[in-house]
């Protein structure tokens, strides 16, 4: 049995979890505990370890999920998680601008030493104040080739069309 | 929908780069304790600024500088109640009481007194408003101004690390300029020590080698850098490591490379859930 690995990464709150519970075949692996510091401010428990979803591909081939913990001190984790990662999807909470800089430094750590293929996903598109995924371009400072894309992680829909572009950028640079 | 947030988390800066960027037009409304002011943007570049306590008719402020007289702006006024289709800023300068030029540099002191001074906010609401335009009778300056220099200028009056370690972390990093750049300095006013910064970039020189050639400390290098990056006029050169290492020692590989027939199979199965 073949299995192929993409990583979920993106700020504390950004949606990690839910886009892997949408998608994911099996009920997601998640270590929620309660949070311990200011992350609480923002959710009442939030992910301190790595949820884990899974989508059988054929009886020989198998897509694990793989969502980052949020907080930086689970930093550490980030190395294990993307070894031989297939692609990465950056999730970015469109409506709270305090947490680009976190997104950025992110974004920085996946991609400053080695080549991953990645996109973003700009997710809570469907509520009020939410930046546009072309404004989150410019906020974030992507080169045009990245795809920013709009996203509600609790869309299946949604959810598939991100996968699908990453599968699209990976297919790209994918051999005959 | 307009933008929002706080210029704590999303500096002035990051957002005069996202106007310039995003060619925007429309207002950011800034608020702060009992202050408040509304920066006015057509197609990325500022046409004019307006702080709570300003004097926000054009014809009042150039009489309070003693640019124009009483009468001369009693006779700008008229001829913007009886053609409310221009700017009063516009009918001054078609009226001949005031010359382009001197109008032009009146207004953008003010305005750029208004901004710089908006740098020093620690914290403040934003909300940017998109399409939303300035009062005719607002001092909207003949020619927009870019807002690179601004940006140069807000950075100038950085007194601490902590916004200029979120973009660099270490004086180890090295810098370029981007397609653009050159074509984008073209409007900045740099001081002498900026200038020689500026004509060490090289895609080369980590920013500790700039400042040793400079004899220029970390603060003042790193500040000075941090301006041309939030200006767009250079960015970071990715490490030139081939590869990284892991805190474990181990190095960190690049994403394996598949068949395009495994990235298919992939894309069908999600295509059909």
């Amino acid at each position: 049995m073949q299995t192929v690995k993409m990583v979920i990464s993106g700020a504390v709150n950004a949606g990690k979890t839910e886009f892997i519970k949408t998608i994911s075949e099996i009920e997601v692996v998640s270590t929620e505990r309660r949070a311990s510091d200011d992350t609480k401010l923002i959710k009442k428990e939030t992910t301190v370890a790595m949820d884990f979803g899974r989508i059988a591909i054929g009886e020989d081939l198998v897509l694990h999920l793989f969502g980052t913990p949020g907080q930086k001190r689970f930093d550490f984790m980030w190395e294990i998680l993307s070894e031989g990662m297939l692609g990465l999807v950056i999730l970015v909470d469109s409506t709270r601008p305090e947490t680009f800089r976190e997104t950025n430094r992110i974004i920085d750590f996946f991609i400053s030493y080695r080549d991953t293929p990645y996109v973003v996903a700009a997710n809570k598109q469907d509520r009020p104040n939410a930046w546009a995924p072309d404004e989150l371009r410019l906020a974030l400072r992507l080169p045009p080739h990245i795809k920013v894309l709009p996203c509600s992680a609790n869309d299946r829909e949604s959810v598939k069309g991100v996968l699908l572009e990453l599968l699209d950028v990976i297919m790209q640079r994918s051999e005959e | 929908m307009p933008l929002v947030g706080n210029i704590r988390d999303f500096s002035l800066s990051d957002f005069l780069y996202l106007v310039d960027r995003g060619y925007k037009t429309g207002c950011l409304h800034l608020d702060r304790n009992n202050d408040a002011a509304s920066l006015y943007f057509e197609k990325g570049k500022l046409i004019t600024a307006l702080r709570q306590h300003d004097r926000t008719n054009v014809a009042d402020l150039l009489v309070s500088k003693g640019k124009l007289t009483s009468q001369q702006a009693e006779t700008a006024l008229d001829a913007f109640r009886n053609d409310s289709g221009a700017p009063v800023a516009q009918i001054l300068v078609r009226l001949d009481l005031m010359p382009r030029d001197d109008l032009q540099k009146v207004l953008q002191q003010h305005v750029e007194e208004s901004v710089y001074s908006l740098f020093g906010w620690p914290e403040g609401e934003f909300r940017f408003e998109q399409n939303q335009k300035p009062e005719m009778s607002a001092p909207i300056m003949p020619t927009p101004l870019g807002v690179e220099h601004l940006i140069i200028e807000g950075v100038r009056r950085i007194d601490e690390w902590g916004r200029i370690k979120d973009r660099i972390p270490s004086t180890d990093i090295v810098v370029k300029f981007i397609d653009q750049g050159s074509e984008k300095s073209r409007g900045v006013k740099l001081a002498p020590e900026e200038w020689r910064v500026f004509a060490r970039i090289n895609g080369r020189d980590t920013l500790a080698e700039i400042g040793k050639k400079t004899n220029m400390g970390d603060f003042d290098i790193c500040r000075i850098v941090y301006g041309f990056l939030t200006a767009g006029l250079v960015d970071v050169v990715r490490s030139q490591i081939p590869t990284g290492m892991m805190s474990t020692g181990r190095p960190m590989s690049d994403a394996p490379t598949v068949k395009k027939s495994l990235v298919s199979r992939i894309m069908n199965r999600i295509r059909a859930m």
